[in-house]
């Protein structure tokens, strides 16, 4: 049998850094969850002045909890599931949410209870934006005439309460919807007044913002993204209105109007009881509930589709304008022909350095794409893109750079014009030089997608959170993802490594 | 025929400068089509940069070089056309190192020349038989010796079929045992109609081949003359002690 022997230790190395991962992880979790955590030093509200307190970025919980306990330690998740989730680890005495859906927590939860007394009300609005007054009438209006008519009351009902399940809103038959869309910013990770489930925001806020909009004459479009970004989608136009639990505040009141209140909720605090939640690592039910039921594997796998899809083409425009732009800067090196573009494209490599992605994203789609209702994923692709380019410009310059003048003189001399030269001698040269570089970017670049749900796109990250915020299980989702994500830098590495291998025509 | 129709190169008052450093002073030369050409001279008297200016590699910042009575520093001349008159030959080679021997052959005349892929091998075929390389033909450059490389690089230039080749100290990056090998195949091209320029350290071989020998000096043609009159009968006085040395 003819043995490939270099590619067999390759796969057995693979592997066995493969089996190591999987290894270290479950020793580090199997040993911390073993121990219990044990009981939260909070037992009553008084006890939040010293305590180290988790809550949701800019819900009322932190408004509140931050201006009456100037001496707690307070802790701000982006999501309520993340503050549960450190309650559980220890990592915060207790946590101030929204009665729902804390009670949504504990009913997963074993480990974790409500204290009797409550924190405090709040009243729910609807944000809109400071200058659409018209808007704001209509909606107004709409809640009036839900509250008359009971429909109000009957969302409401259906998810709290004794009377779960009991009414499901649906659109009335020959409903005029020609008035145009109307989008509705949230953060679908607060059951019950905004979850997914199969595949579909649902909820309170949901059902009412159909009603609304049925009322309105409007199609509804449900936008998720990140709570601390839903004003900024309103106030910037991205949305028509804000829809997710929010209440009315000093400082929201500064950059959007609020409607008039569609219900009340109370801040609760959750603490642990010192009872086992009884999750171990190696329970068949725990994956069951995480991947099998209600089909939650998809939001991964669509998920992975997404990534693949912002990877691709992000790849594709980062590889196109990184070699073009380090034509430009080449040329101008050598020649010194082309100063002013040369000029442009330092000034953008610079920029593009020297400021975080994310950043990018974010103004990408708030700044420059503001009033624009932009394709997401388009958003994503350019984002990222234009980011890679940046990267991709200096490794390729770099590539040409390295090779010896004596080449394109050669080439010159023989008669070939600079773009040819540049074309047959120097680009195949320089590529295979910065093959290794040009596959570590790409590596970054896959992995970077990542931030995607930033401005709400369900990537393979965002479909772990998404899990994750359903069942308070941090564990599989996120190693699930992780593996994944291994995956696809293992395969891309193996690919890159065989074109170097082909490149590799000098017999050395 | 009139006989301004048999001079190739001519040029006239040709300066080069770097910034302060004046490399080249007013060089005056005609040469005849056919003719050797051998460029002797002490290290950075200039010889090399002569070269390179009549091929455009480097930018003339004064006189006038005519190629077949066309000035190659007009703007309006298409400067890739009248380098396919003139090869190259590089002290270091410079083949292309991610080419095989018969593609660095075959690429200029298929690309440059558009000529079939057929033609252009057979062509190359007949040239590395001539120079004794038969049998590389499919090695990369890194497998070649250097002397071997350097044959190989007279047959790329040659593979375009110029009116002149201008070789740049070509065996100055050589082991001395390969010396020998590169100039028997120059000394082969000598006299079958090309014309040749080089600037060269072997004496022996200006002495033998050259129609006509340059000695360069700070930057301006000091004497020349046929290999007789400059090696057994010198006037310049720098010549005379450069000769000391060299001999």
């Amino acid at each position: 049998m003819n043995f490939n022997n270099s590619k067999f230790r390759r796969i057995t190395a693979l592997f066995l850094l493969f089996i190591t991962i999987c290894a270290a992880t479950f020793t580090i979790t199997s040993c911390s969850s073993g121990e219990t955590v044990g009981k939260s030093p909070v037992e009553k509200v008084d006890d939040l002045a010293n305590a180290k307190i988790g809550v949701q970025l800019g819900t009322t919980g932190d408004i509140y909890v931050s201006d009456e306990y100037p001496d707690a330690e307070i802790q701000q998740f982006n999501k309520g599931a993340d503050a549960i989730q450190s309650l559980k680890q220890g990592k915060v005495d207790c946590v101030v949410i929204d009665k729902l859906p804390a009670e949504a927590f504990i009913a997963l939860n074993k480990d974790l209870s409500i204290l009797d007394e409550e924190f405090t009300n709040e009243d729910y609005a609807i944000a809109v934006a400071k200058e659409n007054d018209e808007l704001l009438d209509k909606i107004n209006a709409a809640l009036d005439e839900l509250e008359a008519n009971g429909i109000m009351q009957k969302i409401i009902d259906n998810y709290i309460g004794d009377n779960k399940g009991s009414y499901k809103y649906e659109t009335p038959e020959g409903t005029d919807k020609s008035n145009g869309v109307l989008v509705m910013a949230t953060n679908a990770a607060f059951e019950p007044y905004e979850y997914v489930e199969g595949g579909k925001i649902v909820g309170i806020d949901a059902d009412m913002a159909l009603a609304i909009s049925d009322i309105l004459g409007m199609e509804l479009e449900i936008e998720d993204m990140e709570f601390d970004s839903i004003i900024t989608a309103v106030s910037s136009g991205k949305a028509d209105m804000g829809m997710a639990g929010l209440t009315v505040t000093e400082d929201r009141l500064k950059s959007i109007n609020f409607t008039d209140s569609y219900t009340t909720s109370t801040q609760v605090i959750v603490v642990r009881n010192g009872k086992s939640d009884d999750l171990s690592i190696f329970s068949l039910e725990r994956y069951e509930n995480n991947f099998i039921k209600d089909s939650r594997w998809k939001y991964i796998a669509e998920g992975l589709l997404t990534t693949l899809e912002i990877s691709f083409f992000a790849v594709v425009i980062g590889v196109g304008l990184g070699f073009i732009f380090a034509i430009i800067r080449a040329t101008s090196d050598k020649t010194g022909k082309l100063k002013l573009l040369n000029l442009l494209v330092k000034i953008y490599v610079t920029i593009i350095r020297g400021t975080p992605v994310m950043i990018q994203l974010l103004i990408i789609y708030y700044v420059i794409f503001a009033t624009s209702n932009i394709n997401k994923v388009f958003v994503a692709v350019l984002a990222f893109g234009l980011n890679s380019a940046a990267y991709m410009t200096e490794i390729v310059r770099s590539g040409i750079m390295s090779i010896d003048n004596g080449q394109f003189e050669a080439g010159r001399s023989l008669g070939f014009n600079y773009v040819q030269t540049m074309r047959h001698f120097i680009l195949p040269q320089a590529l295979k030089n910065v093959l290794p570089a040009i596959g570590n970017e790409l590596i970054v670049l896959i992995k970077e997608t990542s931030i995607s749900g930033y401005i709400g796109i369900m990537d393979m990250t965002r479909g772990a959170d998404y899990i994750r915020s359903r069942t308070y299980d941090a564990f599989p989702p996120l190693i699930a993802v992780a593996l994944v994500y291994l995956l696809i830098v293992m395969i891309l590495t193996a690919l890159v490594g065989k074109l170097e291998k082909k490149l590799k025509t000098d017999g050395k | 025929m009139n006989e301004n129709n048999d001079i190739m190169i001519s040029i006239r008052g040709l300066k080069k400068s770097f910034k302060d450093l004046e490399v080249l002073d007013g060089i005056d030369i005609d040469i005849k089509r056919g003719e050797v050409i051998a460029i002797i001279g002490p290290s950075g008297c200039g010889k090399s940069t002569f070269l390179r200016c009549i091929n455009h590699l480097e930018e003339p910042t004064g006189g006038e070089i005519f190629i077949d009575g066309i000035n190659i520093n007009d703007k309006k001349v298409d400067i890739n056309k009248q380098r396919q008159k003139m090869m190259m030959v590089f002290q270091n080679f410079n083949l292309f190192p991610h080419m095989t021997i018969l593609k660095n052959l075959t690429i200029g005349p298929m690309e440059l020349k558009k000529m079939s892929k057929e033609e252009a091998e057979t062509k190359a075929r007949e040239l590395l038989a001539r120079v004794g390389l038969s049998d590389k033909e499919n090695a990369y450059p890194s497998q070649l010796s250097g002397g071997q490389k350097q044959r190989v690089a007279i047959c790329r230039a040659l593979a375009m079929e110029p009116e002149a080749i201008l070789f740049d100290e070509p065996t100055s990056a050589l082991d001395p045992e390969m010396v020998g090998e590169v100039l028997d195949v120059m000394k082969g091209l000598a006299g079958s109609g090309i014309t040749m320029i080089c600037v060269t350290h072997e004496m022996g071989f200006a002495r033998e081949v050259a129609s006509r020998v340059v000695f360069f000096d700070q930057g301006k043609i000091a004497e020349s003359g046929t290999p007789e009159e400059v090696f057994n009968n010198p006037k310049n006085q720098r010549l005379k002690d450069f000769l000391s040395k060299v001999l």
